[in-house]
């Protein structure tokens, strides 16, 4: 039946101002929780704090969309590592459980 | 690949780091035998000092020449020590006196004593141990760590294999409505790549563009979060399907004047109370649609009967009869604006942009363990948006339903400037007193005294003006009511 009348009209992407409420907050909550928990896990030398980080920033990464910028996503990644990193050499005795 | 390289530097490190430690103890055990070395001429001292008894008889008798006996390997140390000797050997040369000595014997007798005593072995805490076993805390975490990557990756590749299996089914039914199939707006014209758009790794857009009647139709995978571990694990307590939703914009002149909205009871409830035109046009509750043939599980929303009959038409009822499992909601609509927006207080000073729009939303089935075969069944509802466009061009309200139409809609917006009202009379205050100090401020700094006069006399009088102009009207307003 291809009816084709005036010229195709390109794609606009619709704005995430238009449609906050379909936007997924995940994201960036996963994100600006696994700083968080990076920071204590590194000035409090919290071990399980920063394995937390490790995960909120695995969570944030499988969350995220195409458009959102990597360099976020691996600067949050790299900072949770790296407590965990630090705190096992600060401290390489095993971490024990909360009970 | 990135999350390979993630996964890999997870383990490497902390290894590294671990066997940096061992290396140190390892070390720390060399250190104790230089340390023995350097002590090893003081232990010869002890020897040398029981050695030295038959010296110092020697050095005795030859005290008066005060020779002192050179032996091999001495140094300054045992030099010092036989002249200490020496001089306690006058005091020494008298026979020993039992009595000195008596501490003397106890000694050689406790030392092998102490020998004697067990030794006794302390249990290590287990955090102190250097075994694999104590850190099994750690070993749980990288193990979730690891499945959690595995149903990213496995989550990810299902994903896109429904996307595709959705895609190769549709392709031919869109190619031929459709000049422009999949355009993802990055160049300034509008090409079509005939692929689908991948947003996230669970959402797929799809432009299509080029038919009479409607501007175009963006479709919308919108999969469930497979890549997600916590996601799956959230599925499990409360179920969901996967929804294909698609938003054809018409263009002006080809749709008439009217809201309409159909779908299950639950959907079309919640899109009430979230959809700025269902709630403004549509007030009713949600209607069953077994008065039009439909099955009990479908209702409508309708923002007049005779909407409702005319779009009611048998092929229709065959589409929605047959596929109503698969139906979520769809919405006719000459003022869609989206959902609700979240205002402020006095920033809202003018309606919200509107769009002709039917809006389309279908549920997988499946329920979650969706299959490609699933993705295929989806077609016929695709020849149903298709019909529904053609539809929406024909369909034209006669003249009551028209009046009503243009009635309802002019209704709507003066009630929304009764509600803002009084933010644009404030907005419209203030700029009136703005005006008024630009004036003034005018009046100040004119140095001329003449003009300053002559402006300030200007301004009395058009206030003046103003002020007969407003008893003039409250005049007026009294002799009418009157």
């Amino acid at each position: 039946r291809g009816q084709r009348g005036r010229p195709p009209r390109s794609y606009k992407a619709p704005s995430a101002e238009s449609s906050p409420a379909l936007e997924d907050p995940t994201p960036d909550y996963m994100n600006l929780l696994g700083m968080v928990f990076s920071m204590c896990g590194l000035m409090l030398k919290l071990k399980w704090c920063a394995w937390i980080a490790v995960y909120c920033s695995f969570i944030s990464f499988a969350n995220s969309r195409s458009s959102e910028d990597t360099k976020q996503m691996m600067s949050s990644f790299m900072l949770s590592i790296s407590a965990v990193v630090m705190s096992y050499l600060q401290n390489p005795q095993p971490m024990s459980p909360p009970w | 690949m990135k999350s390979l390289c993630i996964f890999l530097a997870v383990l490497f490190i902390p290894w590294s780091f671990a066997l940096a430690k061992y290396d140190e103890f390892e070390d720390g055990d060399d250190i104790m035998e230089y340390d023995d070395n350097d002590f090893a001429e003081f232990e010869d001292v002890s020897e040398d000092a029981i050695t030295e008894s038959p010296q110092r008889i020697i050095t005795t008798e030859d005290d008066e020449e005060e020779a002192t006996v050179e032996l091999e390997g001495q140094d300054e140390n045992q030099e010092d020590f036989d002249d200490a000797d020496a001089q306690e050997g006058d005091t020494e040369s008298e026979p020993y006196d039992d009595e000195e000595f008596e501490g003397y014997e106890e000694k050689p007798d406790t030392s092998p004593s102490k020998n004697k005593d067990p030794i006794t072995i302390v249990n290590v805490p287990a955090h102190l141990q250097n075994s694999w076993e104590s850190y099994y805390m750690e070993i749980l975490m990288v193990t979730g760590l690891l499945a959690y990557i595995m149903n990213y990756i496995i989550g990810k590749n299902k994903n896109n294999r429904l996307a595709q299996a959705w895609f190769n089914t549709h392709r031919e039914l869109l190619e031929s409505n459709f000049a422009l199939v999949g355009d993802d707006g990055t160049n300034k014209e509008a090409t079509s790549t005939g692929k689908l758009n991948q947003e996230n790794e669970h959402i797929y857009n799809l432009w299509c563009s080029g038919r009479v009647c409607c501007e175009g139709m963006l479709i919308q995978l919108k999969f469930l979060k497979r890549q997600d571990l916590l996601n799956v694990l959230a599925r499990m307590m409360r179920p969901a399907c996967d929804q294909v939703q698609i938003k054809v914009t018409m263009n002006d002149e080809d749709m008439d004047t009217y809201v309409f909205a159909l779908g299950t009871r639950k959907a079309l409830v919640r899109l009430q109370k979230e959809m700025q035109d269902l709630s403004e046009f549509c007030s009713d509750k949600p209607k069953s649609g077994a008065k039009y043939g439909l099955p009990d599980s479908l209702a409508i929303l309708s923002e007049m009967g005779e909407v409702t009959e005319g779009m009611m038409d048998a092929k229709m009822v065959h589409f929605l009869t047959h596929y109503a499992d698969k139906i979520e909601s769809v919405q006719f609509s000459d003022q869609f604006s989206g959902p609700k927006l979240m205002q402020e207080e006095g920033q809202l000073t003018k309606l919200p942009e509107t769009k002709k729009t039917l809006l389309f939303t279908f549920n997988v089935p499946g329920s979650g363990n969706t299959s490609p075969k699933d993705m295929e069944s989806l077609l016929p509802l695709m020849s149903m948006v298709i019909y529904s466009i053609d539809k929406a061009k024909k369909f034209r309200l006669n003249r009551e339903g028209k009046q009503k139409a243009d009635k309802n809609r002019a209704r709507v917006e003066e009630n929304f400037l009764k509600l803002t009202h009084v933010q644009r009379q404030e907005a419209a205050q203030s700029r009136r007193e703005e005006k008024k100090r630009a004036e003034k401020e005018r009046i100040m700094n004119e140095e001329d005294p003449e003009k300053q006069r002559r402006l300030e006399e200007a301004a009395l009088r058009r206030e003046q003006k103003k002020l007969e102009k407003k008893q003039m009207k409250m005049k007026q307003i009294k002799v009418k009511a009157m």
